[in-house]
C-alpha cells in the first residue's frame, strides 16, 4: 500500500505530509508530529480523550484517517496557548477549579468546552453536561469540570 | 496501534469513487464519517484491503426541501441534520433522532448515509426513516435504485446496498400540515447505542409507529387511533409495538423480552410526542 499525499494546517501551520491511510489522526499528531497533547483513550470513539477542533468542530481524532483529511485545518490543545504560564482562559478556569485531577481527559474537555462556548456563551448546567457527554472523566464525578466551565463562561461573558 | 495494510483512496465524485468498488471487489470498503468503521478497523474486526472515501466527494452533502420530500445527501452530518432549519419544520423526529447520536464529537463528523449504510440495529435514525415512509437512494455501474426504508434494511448489518453500490441520499416525506411526529429512545446513558427505540408519525387517525433497536431490522406498525388518546388507546399503540417485535433479540443490554416490552414502551411515548407536535 502507499502513502497518501495530504495536505493540512495544524495550529496554524501548513503541514505536507506522506500519510500511512492505516495512520488514524491522532497517531499522526502524537507520533509524526509530536503533539502529545491529543491522548489516546480508547481508540473506539468512545472516550473523548483525543479530540480536537477539525475546520472548526470538535471530532474524535482516533475515529478518522489522517489520510481522509486533506485541506482541512485542525487545532490541537498545543493551538489554545503558548506554554503552561499562559494559558487559555478555559485552560486557567480548570486550573482554578480544581478541573482536573490526572490530566488524561483534560485536552479533550477544554476543546469540547470552547465548541460550547463559541456556540452557546451562556450555556445552563445541562448545556454543559451534554456538551461534554463525549468526554470521560474517570477522576473528577464531573462537578468540579462543569464548575469550571461555568467559571470560564462567566469570565467570558 | 495500526490496522492492516490497506489502500486508501479520496475519490472526488462519484463516479469515480463508484469506479474503484467496480475495479477493487467486494474487500473494498466505503467510509463515509467513519464513526463505526474506523473503531471496527482499529480493533482488528474489520480488516479491509481497500478503503474509498467518499468525504471529499462533491455533490453529497446536499439538503434540498423544494419538492414534497427532503433530499438529503449521503455526507450530510448528524450535527447539520439536528439545525438545519428545512429538516425540523418538514421531518422533526429526524432531527430529534439525530440529536441523540453518540455525542457531540460523533454528530459533528457521522452522516445520515454511512448510518443508513451500516445498518446498526440501534441506530436512531432507523425507526424514523421506516415510519415516514423514506426512500434510500443509491447508486451503483447499473444506475440508480430508489428503495423503500421499509424494504431496504434486512437484518443486522445488513441491508439490500450490494458491495459495488454506495448510499447517496436519503428521501424522507415532509410531513403534512396537521400531522405530528416523535421519536423516542431507552438507552443506559445519554451517548449509549440504544436497547428499544420508536419514531411515531401521526396524521388525523393514522398512527404509524416504527421500531428500531430492539429488533435486528427495524419494524413498522400501523393502527387507528383517536385524536386524543386516552390511556387505553396508548395501550393498543404498546401491544401493536410488542406484537411487531416478535424478532426481538437477545445481547448483554437486554433480553428479548425486555426488548420487547420496552418497544412498547418507548412506542407509547413517540406516539404522545407525536400527538403533542402535531401543526
Amino acid at each position: 500500500m502507499s502513502a497518501v499525499k495530504t495536505s493540512i494546517t495544524v495550529n496554524g501551520t501548513q503541514r505536507d505530509l506522506d500519510i500511512d491511510p492505516r495512520l488514524t489522526l491522532v497517531y499522526l499528531l502524537r507520533e509524526n508530529l509530536g503533539l502529545t497533547g491529543t491522548h489516546v483513550g480508547c481508540t473506539t470513539g468512545n472516550c473523548g480523550a483525543c479530540t480536537v477542533l477539525l475546520d472548526g468542530k470538535t471530532v474524535k481524532s482516533c475515529s478518522i484517517f489522517a489520510a481522509d483529511v486533506d485541506g482541512s485545518e485542525l487545532v490541537t490543545i498545543e493551538g489554545l496557548s503558548t506554554g503552561a504560564r499562559e494559558l487559555h482562559p478555559i485552560q486557567q478556569a480548570f486550573v482554578d477549579h480544581q478541573g482536573l485531577q490526572c490530566g488524561f481527559c483534560t485536552p479533550g474537555m477544554v476543546l469540547s468546552a470552547l465548541a460550547l462556548l463559541e456556540k452557546n456563551p451562556t450555556p445552563s448546567e445541562d448545556d454543559i453536561r451534554h456538551a461534554i457527554s463525549g468526554n470521560l472523566c474517570r477522576c473528577t464525578g464531573y462537578q468540579f469540570i462543569v464548575e469550571s466551565i461555568q467559571a470560564a463562561a462567566a469570565a467570558r461573558a | 496501534m495500526l490496522a492492516a495494510g490497506f489502500e486508501f483512496h479520496t475519490p472526488a465524485d462519484l463516479s469515480e469513487a463508484l469506479r474503484l468498488l467496480a475495479d477493487k471487489g467486494p474487500e473494498a470498503k466505503v467510509l463515509a464519517g467513519g464513526m463505526s468503521m474506523v473503531p471496527a478497523v482499529n480493533l482488528g474486526l474489520l480488516r479491509p484491503t481497500c478503503v474509498v472515501s467518499l468525504n471529499h466527494v462533491s455533490g453529497l452533502d446536499s439538503i434540498d426541501d423544494s419538492g414534497d420530500e427532503l433530499r438529503i445527501g449521503a455526507l450530510v452530518r448528524h450535527a447539520r441534520i439536528v439545525s438545519d432549519p428545512a429538516i425540523r419544520q418538514h421531518a422533526p423526529a429526524l432531527a430529534a433522532a439525530a440529536s441523540v447520536i453518540g455525542d457531540v464529537q460523533v454528530r459533528n463528523r457521522g452522516t445520515i448515509g454511512g448510518s443508513v449504510a451500516h445498518a446498526d440495529p440501534a441506530a436512531d435514525y432507523l425507526p424514523v426513516l421506516v415510519a415516514f415512509g423514506a426512500t434510500i437512494v443509491v447508486q451503483g455501474p447499473q444506475g440508480t435504485r430508489e428503495l423503500p426504508a421499509r424494504e431496504f434494511f434486512l437484518g443486522v448489518m445488513l441491508t439490500q446496498l450490494t458491495a459495488d453500490e454506495i448510499v447517496t441520499e436519503v428521501r424522507v416525506p415532509k410531513l403534512p400540515p396537521g400531522a405530528g411526529s416523535g421519536y423516542a429512545r431507552l438507552a443506559r446513558v445519554e451517548g449509549a447505542f440504544a436497547i428499544a427505540n420508536a419514531a411515531a408519525f401521526v396524521d388525523g387517525s393514522r398512527c404509524v409507529i416504527g421500531i428500531g433497536a430492539a429488533v435486528p431490522a427495524p419494524v413498522v406498525t400501523e393502527l387507528a387511533l383517536g385524536s386524543q388518546p386516552d390511556d387505553a388507546g396508548l395501550e393498543r399503540v404498546a401491544e401493536a409495538a410488542r406484537a411487531a417485535c416478535e424478532d426481538a433479540y437477545d445481547d448483554l443490554s437486554g433480553s428479548a423480552g425486555y426488548r420487547r416490552a420496552m418497544a412498547g414502551v418507548y412506542a407509547r411515548r413517540a406516539v404522545s410526542l407525536a400527538i403533542e407536535a402535531r401543526g
